[in-house]
């Protein structure tokens, strides 16, 4: 079964605004986008609707990552999930062109708190996806497995842009 | 004798545009005028996966506009999806055509499937119900619709085609579908004989509804952004873009709404059924 993120370019254009933001400290920026989840023949869709971004004072400075969210971001980011019943899907920017890919940090971090958001949507998928200016790849766990699967990612706008679809996406 | 597609006389639609098209999947609710035109083109164009839809078989009074049908198929009675398989096929043979002869509620998984939806039906009602769907998908809707209306004896001819953009106006925004016209259309319910159809104003349109499709997955230019929203004059023989465009909000009010995204009845259940 495959994955795909969906978001509409309006969506995206603010959410790329929003993560290219110079932060005091932090050398990038992160957010969630909220998604509702549906079932094609073929895949699984996560359909975004809206973003949940990490509030400046939510940061830790930490020079080993290029950015870490404090208990309190990831707490306000629980909160949204459960409250808005949600899945929600980490996302991080790579400012270059072509495919973008999780770092080993991205990876072992992935992997420790998106299954977090089980305990509060436990029969939600949720994910993580890095965008770069033209590509994206992603991760999701889905109820039932232990380990992610791959994301794809459509943006819905003119022109459609979706990462399967080009030779080098 | 070549046995596929050659498409170098499109090559300026970009290195990539091959492959693009190749990959991606166009639904086809109505099968008739409009809809035989569009899929007809698609398929010389090199689209790799078609879902067609319509419950309806074909009758003679269709013939004067149904691109492909034959007076055999209406002695047959052919059903309106194989007329499009057989063109799509005729043109295309390594197209993959899903064919459904049934109501697209009936197909609603498969049609979560694809990029866009072509929105080729007669009802207001199920052009309101096809947009629904199609912004809690996200999937871009192109829809087109033709009118003859009568006035002291004379008539006009127009029409519409409309891009159904997730996130931006949508129908009711534009005015094209009220409460006060669903109404109205309801209580006309099996009242109205076949409305006037002929086979040149759903050309020009299915033209126009192709071009939005093409600048949508394989724009030859970027400058300038496609109109939502294009008027058809009959009789003076022009597609313009709107005058309500001027007008429309950047965005829909109507499905800006997060809870009317993805299944309303979403359990992890129906996971299994796709593993």
């Amino acid at each position: 079964m495959r994955t795909i993120l969906k978001l509409t370019s309006t969506l995206y254009d603010d959410l790329v605004q929003r993560l290219r933001k110079p932060h005091g400290f932090a050398a990038e920026r992160v957010a969630f986008l909220k998604c509702r989840p549906a079932l094609s023949a073929t895949s699984l869709l996560l359909l975004a609707g809206g973003v949940h971004h990490v509030e400046d004072g939510d940061y830790v400075d930490d020079p080993s990552a290029g950015a870490t969210i404090g208990r309190s971001g990831l707490r306000k980011a629980l909160q949204t999930a459960y409250t808005e019943a949600v899945s929600m899907v980490h996302v991080h920017l790579h400012e270059h062109r072509g495919r973008p890919g999780f770092s080993r940090t991205d990876l072992r971090e992935n992997a420790l708190f998106v299954p977090d958001f089980w305990n509060v949507q436990p029969g939600l998928p949720h994910g993580a996806v890095v965008f770069s200016f033209d590509s994206a790849v992603g991760q999701c766990w889905i109820p039932g497995s232990s380990s992610p699967s791959g994301v794809e990612v459509a943006i819905v706008g003119s022109p459609m842009r979706c990462t399967w679809k080009v030779t080098n996406g | 004798m070549a046995d596929e597609l050659n498409l170098q006389r499109q090559s300026f639609l970009g290195a990539d545009s091959e492959t693009v098209l190749h990959r991606s999947r166009a639904a086809f609710v109505g099968l008739g005028g409009g809809g035989s035109h569009i899929a007809q083109q698609l398929a010389h164009i090199g689209l790799g996966h078609f879902l067609v839809i319509d419950p309806d078989f074909i009758e003679d009074t269709n013939l004067n506009r149904l691109v492909g049908a034959t007076l055999e198929d209406v002695r047959l009675g052919t059903a309106k999806v194989d007329i499009a398989e057989r063109v799509i096929k005729s043109v295309n043979p390594s197209a993959e055509v899903v064919k459904r002869l049934a109501s697209w509620s009936e197909v609603t998984a498969e049609l979560r499937d694809v990029d866009v939806i072509f929105a080729c039906v007669d009802s207001l009602g199920c052009r309101s119900e096809l947009e629904s769907f199609a912004r809690r998908f996200l999937i871009p809707l192109i829809d087109i619709g033709m009118d003859v209306h009568e006035s002291n004896g004379e008539f006009s001819i127009g029409g519409q085609v409309m891009l159904s953009m997730p996130g931006k106006p949508c129908m009711r925004c534009m005015g094209l579908v009220t409460d006060d016209a669903l109404t109205k259309e309801a209580e006309r319910y099996g009242a109205a004989g076949g409305k006037p159809q002929v086979v040149w104003p759903n050309g020009t349109l299915a033209s126009t509804a192709v071009g939005i499709f093409m600048k949508l997955v394989t724009p030859w230019e970027k400058q300038k952004a496609t109109p939502l929203l294009l008027e058809y004059d009959g009789d003076l023989q022009t597609v313009t873009p709107s005058n309500k465009l001027a007008y429309l909000p950047a965005s829909c009010k109507h499905f800006d709404s997060l809870h009317e995204l993805g299944d309303p009845f979403w359990t992890t259940d129906a996971l299994a059924a796709v593993e």
